[in-house]
Order: C-alpha cells, then sequence, then structure tokens
C-alpha cells in the first residue's frame, strides 16, 4: 500500500519510459493518453535533469493523441490508429513506440490489438504499457525496456563471449547518466570487456537488437533494470549479476573484480589494468593535499536521493574523501525489503567506520525531522558540540534546507535544475575526480 | 455570471467557444470569427487535429499559475506522474517569491500518489491523509488541492471531502478542478483557479471595526477605495513589468494592488476595498472580474494588453476614465511617447523591414505584434495557442494584417516547421517548451515573455526593441544547430499544406 509522497523526485512509468526513449536516437514516441501529460513529463524531465533538453522528438514535439472526455466515453481505438497512421507520415524515425497513459488503460482501449495491425511494417512499432497508477518512473524504466527484450530484442542470437550490456542506470532521472554509461564502457574495456550501454554516446537502435548476444548482464544497481536483467535471463539466456553504481577506486576495483569473476576473467587482469589508472587518479587528488589540510576541509555530509546514488556517495566520501556521512535518506518508494536490506548492506564494512545513519523516506520533509533527531541541537550551552560543518549532497529540493541551515548544497542526485550537465560523470574514476572537484567547490566557493 | 454554485467552472469550448485549430490568413480568421463561425454551430468550435503533438492541460497550466501564490502548499491528488514538472519549478519559484518577500518559504507540493488499488476502492483516504500532513507539517495559510484525470473518472467526491476536512485543518482548504481530460482548451485554468479562489479566497477583511469614526476618517478611508485599482497580473509577467505597470498608474495618482500572482491568501480580503479589477490579459481574467463584479458589485475593464506603446495608451485611457482622469493619463502618455521615440531612433534604422513570426499566447501574440510594427519591422506570420473574443480589440492597432499567415494552435511544432520553412522570417518570437524544434530553423529567437525581463507599458517597448537588435547581432548559436542537428519531420511533410491535418469532428 503506497502513501502519499512530499515533493516526489520521480514521475509514473510513463516518464520513466520517456528518459529511455530520449536517449536513443531516431526512436519515436507516441503517446496515447490525456492532454498534459507528454508537456508535463517532459516540463519535469528537462528542468530536473540538469537540461537533457527535448532532443530529437522530445518536448513539445512528442506526438500524441490528447484524449478528452469524448475518447474516454466512446473509447479512443479508432484516434490511436488514425494518430498512428499520420505519425508515421509525418514523423522521421526508425522505432516508433506507443505509451499508454492512466485514462486509456483505466476504459480498457485495446492498444495492443490496434499496434499488432503494424506488426509487418518496415519501422518497427511496438505499445508498452505505462499507466502513472501502476508504477513510477523509476519502474517505467524496466517497464520499457522489459518489453524491448520481448518485442525489439531477437530471440536465439549467438552469445558473443566478453561481451556485456549494463542496465541499472536510468537517463534523465540520472543526471549524469550519458557520462556514467561511458565511463562503466571505458573500465570495462581495460579488463577486456565489451559493453553494449543500449543507448549512449554513438548507440543506435542497432546496439539494442544485438543485446541479445550478451554473455552478461550487468545490472549496476540494486533495484533499477533487475526486472530487465531477469527478462533477459528469461528469454535470452543470458544471466547477470547486480553490483551497485561504484564511484572512486575501491568500488571501481571491486565492480571490475565482479564482472570478471562472472565472465571467467583472472583478477590478475583486473590488478594490472587498475595500475596505470589508479596512479592517474592518485596524481590528481594529491592535488587537493595541500588545501584540504591547509584549511581543513573535512566536513559533516548528508546524503538525499534515490538508490543508486546515496549508497556509493556515501562511501566514497566516508572512505576515500575521509569525510563524516551522518545522515543518508533514500527517496525511492521501496517496496520489497530484500532491495531495502541489500541496500543497507552497502553501508556497512566502511573502512573508515564512520557509515551514516540510514533512512527510507520518500517525503522531502522528512529530512528536518533527522537533522533534528541526530544532530546536537544549541541549547544556549557554553560548550556544545555542533555539526555546523556539514555538506548537503541532494537535490534542488534541498535548497530549502541549505538555506535554513546554511550548509552548502551540491546538487547531484534528480532533480538538479541549477547546473547544466552533458556528459561527465560520476561514476568510476574519472567520475569520483569530477564529484571530488565538485564537493570542493561547493564548500570553497567564497574564495 | 454566476458558476459559482457549480463545483467547477465550465469548459472553454463550452462557455467561449474557444478555438484552437484554424489555418489561414488574419483577414479570413477574424472575417470568421465576425460572421459567427466560432458559435455554437460555427464550423469552428469543433475543430480538430487527425495529428497532434503534446500539449498542456488545464492542470499543467493551472501549476504553473498556483505556484505564484504565497503562503499556500499544494495537493496533487492524482497518480504520481501528474505535476512531474513541479521539480522544475523547486529552485525559480523560490527566487521569484523572494523578489515579494524575503522570507519567502520554499516551494511544497504533495502527490497523494493513487495507486492501483486506489483506482478500484478511491482515493479518498490518502487525499484525507496527504491534507492533514500538510496541515500539520507546513502550517500554511492555505491548501490548494488540485483534481486531475484518475480521480474524476473513479469518481471520488472532492467537495464533501474538502469540506469534512476543512473543519479539521487550520488552513484554507481550496478544491481546484483541472481535470486535464475535460478540454483542450488550456486557458481553462484560469477560471479553474479562480473558481476556487472566489469561493474560498475572497471574503470581506477581518479588521477592528472603529467605535467611533471621525468625518474625516471617513471620508479619508473611502478616499483611498475611490483611488484604488486591482490589476490582474499573468505569471508570465517579470517584477519589472509590474513596477512599470505602477510607475505609470502611480503617475496618475492612483493606488495599485496586483492579484492573483505573488499574492497572499489575504490579499484577495483588500481585493474588495478597491474600485476597479483590470485585466491585464483578458485570456486570463474574464471568469474573476465579472464574478467580481457580479457578487460584490465592483465594475471591470477588459480590453487591451499594455505590451506595445499604442496598446498601453489605450490600456491607460480606459482605466483612466473610469476614474475621470484622463487629461492627466494623456499628458503621461505624450509625454512617454516622446521619450521613448527618441530612444527608438537607432533601432528602428537598424530593424526596419526585418520579418517576424510570433508563437505563444493569442493575447501576447497580437499584443507583442505592435511592438514589431512600430519598430518598423514586418509580421510574418503567427501562431496564438488558440482563438477566442478577447483576441479581437487587440488587433485594432495592427496595421496591414489581413494577409499574414494565421495558425491557431497550441505548440503543433510540426505545422510551424512547415510554415516557417515557406514563410523564412529573420526572427521568431517563440513561447517556451518547443525550442528544441524552434531553434533548429536557424533563425534568432526572443522569447516571448520571460519572468525576468521586462515587456509591458513604454519600458517594455524599449526592451524589446534593445534585446532584438543584441539578438540579430550574433546568432551562431542557432545557425550551428540549423546544419548540424536535424529536425523529427519527414521531407514530404514540408511539401504538404501546413493545415493538411486539421479536420471537423
Amino acid at each position: 500500500m503506497s502513501k502519499f509522497v512530499d515533493r516526489p523526485r520521480y514521475s509514473c512509468a510513463m516518464g520513466g519510459a520517456l528518459g529511455v526513449l530520449r536517449a536513443i536516437n531516431r526512436a519515436i514516441p507516441i503517446l496515447h493518453t490525456s492532454a498534459g501529460c507528454g508537456s508535463n513529463l517532459f516540463g519535469g524531465m528537462n528542468n530536473g535533469s540538469a537540461y537533457i533538453g527535448g532532443g530529437y522528438c522530445g518536448g513539445l514535439a512528442l506526438p500524441s493523441t490528447n484524449v478528452i472526455e469524448r475518447d474516454i466515453v466512446f473509447g479512443g481505438d479508432e484516434h490511436l490508429r488514425e494518430q498512428i497512421k499520420t505519425t508515421l507520415e509525418v514523423m522521421d524515425g526508425d522505432l516508433y513506440v506507443v505509451l499508454t497513459g492512466c485514462m486509456v488503460e483505466m476504459i480498457g482501449d485495446d492498444v495492443d490489438a490496434v499496434c499488432s495491425e503494424y506488426a509487418d511494417a518496415d519501422v518497427p512499432l511496438i505499445a508498452v504499457h505505462t499507466p502513472s497508477f501502476q508504477g513510477d518512473s523509476l519502474d517505467g524504466y524496466d517497464t520499457l525496456l522489459s518489453a524491448f527484450a520481448k518485442k525489439l530484442v531477437p530471440r536465439g542470437q549467438e552469445t558473443i563471449p566478453a561481451t556485456v550490456n549494463i542496465l541499472g542506470i536510468i537517463p534523465g532521472q540520472d543526471v549524469f547518466w550519458e557520462g556514467n554509461l561511458k565511463e562503466l564502457k571505458r573500465l570495462l574495456a581495460l579488463i577486456g570487456v565489451r559493453a553494449n550501454t543500449l543507448f549512449g554516446e554513438g548507440e543506435t537502435i542497432a546496439d539494442i537488437r544485438r543485446s541479445g548476444s550478451a554473455a552478461l548482464n550487468v545490472v549496476v544497481s540494486d533495484t533499477y533494470g533487475v526486472r530487465t536483467a531477469q527478462e533477459y535471463e528469461e528469454l535470452h539466456g543470458i544471466p547477470f549479476i547486480t553490483t551497485g553504481l561504484p564511484i572512486g577506486i575501491t568500488d571501481t576495483e571491486t565492480f571490475l573484480c565482479a564482472v570478471a569473476a562472472a565472465l571467467g576473467i583472472a583478477p590478475e587482469v583486473v590488478t594490472q589494468a587498475l595500475a596505470p589508472e589508479r596512479r592517474t587518479y592518485y596524481a590528481y587528488i594529491e592535488r587537493l593535499a595541500d588545501l584540504y589540510n591547509d584549511v581543513d576541509l573535512q566536513r559533516y555530509a548528508i546524503i538525499v536521493g534515490d538508490a543508486n546514488y546515496v549508497p556509493p556517495i556515501s562511501k566514497f566520501v566516508a572512505d576515500e574523501l575521509g569525510w563524516i556521512p551522518r545522515l543518508a535518506v533514500i527517496t525511492d518508494q521501496i517496496k520489497d525489503d530484500d532491495v531495502k536490506d541489500n541496500l543497507l548492506a552497502r553501508f556497512r564494512d566502511y573502512e573508515s567506520a564512520v557509515a551514516p545513519d540510514v533512512r527510507f523516506n520518500t517525503d522531502a520533509s522528512s529530512i528536518k525531522h533527522y537533522i533534528a533527531e541526530l544532530f546536537p541541537q544549541n541549547h544556549n550551552d557554553r560548550y556544545t558540540d555542533l555539526y555546523n560543518q556539514v555538506v548537503v549532497i541532494g537535490s534542488s529540493i534541498e535548497r530549502g534546507i541549505a538555506d535554513e541551515y546554511g550548509y552548502p548544497l551540491l546538487t547531484a542526485t534528480f532533480p538538479v535544475t541549477n547546473r547544466l550537465v552533458f556528459g561527465r560523470a560520476y561514476a568510476g574514476l574519472n567520475g569520483a575526480l569530477t564529484l571530488v572537484e565538485d564537493l570542493i567547490s561547493a564548500v570553497i566557493s567564497g574564495r | 455570471m454566476d458558476y459559482l454554485n457549480s463545483n467547477a467552472a465550465p469548459v472553454r469550448e463550452e462557455r467561449l467557444k474557444t478555438n484552437i485549430a484554424f489555418g489561414g490568413t488574419a483577414g479570413e480568421l477574424l472575417e470568421c470569427a465576425r460572421s459567427g463561425c466560432f458559435g455554437a454551430d460555427g464550423c469552428l468550435n469543433q475543430a480538430r487535429r487527425t495529428f497532434s503533438q503534446t500539449i498542456g492541460c488545464q492542470f499543467t497550466l493551472s501549476l504553473a499559475v498556483l505556484y505564484t501564490m504565497r503562503k499556500a502548499v499544494f495537493v496533487i491528488h492524482a497518480p504520481i506522474g501528474c505535476g512531474s514538472q513541479s521539480v522544475g519549478s523547486v529552485g525559480i519559484t523560490q527566487t521569484l517569491h523572494k523578489l515579494r518577500d524575503e522570507r519567502a518559504e520554499p516551494l511544497v507540493w504533495l502527490s497523494t500518489n493513487l495507486d492501483e488499488a486506489d483506482v478500484i476502492t478511491g482515493g479518498e483516504r490518502k487525499l484525507r491523509e496527504t491534507v492533514l500532513f500538510a496541515d500539520a507539517e507546513f502550517r500554511p495559510e492555505a491548501i490548494i488541492v488540485c483534481n486531475t484525470c484518475v480521480p474524476s473518472l473513479i469518481g471520488d467526491d472532492l467537495e464533501n471531502i474538502v469540506n469534512d476536512l476543512q473543519t479539521q485543518v487550520s488552513a484554507t482548504v481550496v478544491p481546484v478542478y483541472c481535470e486535464g481530460f475535460k478540454t483542450k482548451v488550456m486557458a481553462t485554468a484560469y477560471d479553474a483557479i479562480y473558481h476556487g479562489v472566489l469561493k474560498k479566497y475572497v471574503r470581506d477583511p477581518d479588521r477592528d471595526k472603529k467605535l467611533y469614526e471621525s468625518d474625516l476618517e471617513k471620508a479619508r478611508r473611502e478616499y483611498l477605495i475611490s483611488r484604488n485599482v486591482n490589476i490582474l497580473n499573468v505569471s508570465s509577467m517579470s517584477r519589472a513589468d509590474e513596477l512599470e505597470i505602477q510607475r505609470l498608474l502611480t503617475a496618475i495618482g492612483l493606488n495599485v494592488q496586483f492579484l492573483p500572482c505573488y499574492s497572499e491568501p489575504e490579499d484577495f480580503q483588500y481585493a474588495l476595498e478597491s474600485s476597479l479589477n483590470v485585466a491585464i490579459c483578458g485570456t486570463h481574467d474574464d471568469y474573476f472580474v465579472k464574478h467580481m463584479q457580479e457578487k460584490y458589485g465592483i465594475p471591470f475593464i477588459i480590453d487591451t494588453i499594455p505590451i506595445g506603446r499604442k496598446n498601453t495608451a489605450r490600456w491607460l485611457l480606459k482605466i483612466a476614465e473610469h476614474f475621470e482622469l484622463v487629461d492627466e493619463a494623456r499628458a503621461l502618455i505624450a509625454y512617454e511617447d516622446k521619450l521613448l521615440d527618441k530612444a527608438l531612433e537607432p533601432f528602428r534604422a537598424e530593424l526596419a523591414e526585418k520579418t517576424v513570426f510570433l508563437g505563444g499566447g493569442e493575447v501576447r501574440v497580437v499584443g507583442t505584434a505592435e511592438i514589431i510594427q512600430d519598430l518598423g519591422m514586418k509580421i510574418a506570420g503567427m501562431k496564438p495557442h488558440h482563438f477566442d473574443e478577447f483576441i479581437e480589440p487587440i488587433f485594432d492597432v495592427l496595421e496591414d494584417i489581413d494577409g499574414v499567415p494565421v495558425d491557431v494552435a497550441t505548440n503543433q511544432p510540426f505545422e510551424q516547421a512547415n510554415l516557417i520553412r515557406r514563410i523564412k522570417p529573420d526572427l521568431i518570437l517563440s513561447h517556451t517548451g518547443g525550442n528544441n524544434i524552434t531553434a533548429k530553423y536557424g533563425v534568432p529567437i526572443l522569447p516571448i515573455f520571460g519572468v525576468s525581463y521586462n515587456y509591458m507599458g513604454y519600458s517594455g517597448v524599449y526592451e524589446v526593441a534593445r534585446r532584438i537588435s543584441r539578438l540579430l547581432k550574433n546568432y551562431q548559436f542557432n545557425k550551428r544547430l540549423s546544419k548540424n542537428a536535424p529536425l523529427p519531420f519527414k521531407e514530404s511533410w514540408y511539401e504538404q499544406d501546413p493545415f493538411t491535418y486539421i479536420a471537423e469532428i
């Protein structure tokens, strides 16, 4: 049973699906839904994703039936049939995907039947059911990719050794999705593994189609992408591992070792591949030695956001940056206790032994209550160990808290509205260095 | 007009016979309007598209307006996706609120997060929990509850729930019925909001009554009211626009209060201590001002929008006539004209004969066209979101407009792309939202509105002129895009008539 959400950081299943389609070059969504859905979802996605933009066919260019009361009363099948026909006349794409909204699902339009009329068309057209009342945008990512695994990826492809698909990074919802995918692909190449990210720089629909030939699916998340990986396992016989999103040298090593083990690559290959990377990485980190120790740049941290980012950022700032994460709030709607346990496990065994209090709460207002609970309060005692050296790593929604307490804020999790992000990463090694740049810059902005 | 006994405002297709699909020239459109094509049985009232692209709904537009209103939190009674555009308002809303109140609180919205079980059993329990939580957690002056498609279809009795909740919370609970699927005319949103505001915000101010009031005090009180005017602002206006409007009206001796944007609930009580309501934009405000006249006897003016000098002068004179301040207004207008003319000289020389395409809200499009003509530029085409009676008076100040192509379309970038290829304008004035497409024509773009720029009054004309001049100096960004980022339309589409997909029901 779900509850209300105070300032949700995700949209609906259709929003998640639209994020993926936005990332696929020349994919044309056709929305079968009320007026407003496409405009609303893109408004949120464009602003919240540090400005992913409408791109080729997003934003107000999205084809949409814009159903109104008349369609609800009489059914929208004919309307959809007409819209598909005219969309094919006007819009130039390599893949057309019909996404359904709440209203047409409630009245039971037979969308699959209408779309099946295009089964033999030159350009693929598939239908995916994405009503909001059945899932949020984090679910929508899997709903769309599962549908691809089923309807777009040919079965019976021959397995190509040492190739993997990367799952678990949601375009738009992960503000650094494209940079993260690029960095993970680069890291895997270091150990001789070719990664198919399905979308990103240079990937096309052909890459999605050939994803059935991978030897392994690597899900870099404890929740997103798991359902898709299960679908691939069942339909295409591809096993999968879940690793979490790696940030920093320790995580990267663990990540590469896990992939290597699953593919039967010797662990020495990872050690050898990482040796020059480690030298470069620490050559950069070394630059900070002066400033960090000159002015005492250790901070307490509050980390707020989705299940992919909160665990690795917390661990990274503790074990590598030497900070003290005090509070970590995961804002997803997580119904499955096993998923919660897996996420909690990622906060154990810190080398620094300073793991934060971890809370699962969807509501933005909860942060303030946790601060009151966990942080020493000023009771006008002469001496109090107040945590006044705090950095908030969260979303633009945390601007309120940051302003109120006077804490610097680094916006890293959705929504990020005060920055523009192209292809930079927070994952892997280059991503970790970027994260350090941004964290320290947030602290020293007054210099 | 009195719709306040109903739960919800009527949709504009019904109330105003608003049209959202027309292709032709301005002359044809005006002729059509005058001969009744927009009437109940008219050919244009029910026009539609057989191919369409996404549009905002009355709910999404409602949020854009509601989020300007201070000291309220917003409850979205819907599945989780509705209103996700709010994440884009977090930062900018607080920034804009702080221009009016340094201590403004961050924007708070809550989703009742209806799921599959609620679709079957109803959303009442969640709505109650949400409103009670909002009241206890945030202690707002008002809780504004937006109703959306799903609870409307499953039959939640919002009116009853809200009335019952009102007995349990300290905030004023305001229902706004803005279900997206009810209408294709986004602008119905303004009526939906005002409907709630009229019922819940507008009431006599809670003042201590004096036991004794001297004649002098009474005369003073009444005199002040006789000089108070409510200006109905719009969420697309900037603070700079407000200051310019206020400057002009103060100059002829009036006291100005702006409503509804950036106001707080109490301001609507003081709105009753005023002698005139003036719409900045008829499309926004007719529902409010007509009810204010009907219910509280406050007269109103809906005429043109104060964008462009002739429109501004006309708008000022209408107000001045009401207060018998015409001489003062004429003197002001003459003075402002003289200063502006001198300031515009260099821009007129530079911009003469450039062609301009305008797209956006109907009133802004036609209003801003006056600035374009004033600067000696040519109107090459117009694309208003919709068309209704409020646009007609604004055409008056435009010259030689009959042959100009007009596409009545809420967004629909595919039609615009086809038109632009034919028209090849030197400059586009464009509404926010579709510029991933518009930029790729390789032409400079001036946003047709902006919450941080001045467009209105005399200073607005100058600001628009100098920004156009700046934009035309270098538009390499869009030019490069047009050569390197393709548009999504098939080449065959450009060979079709741009209005191919407009049809009657």
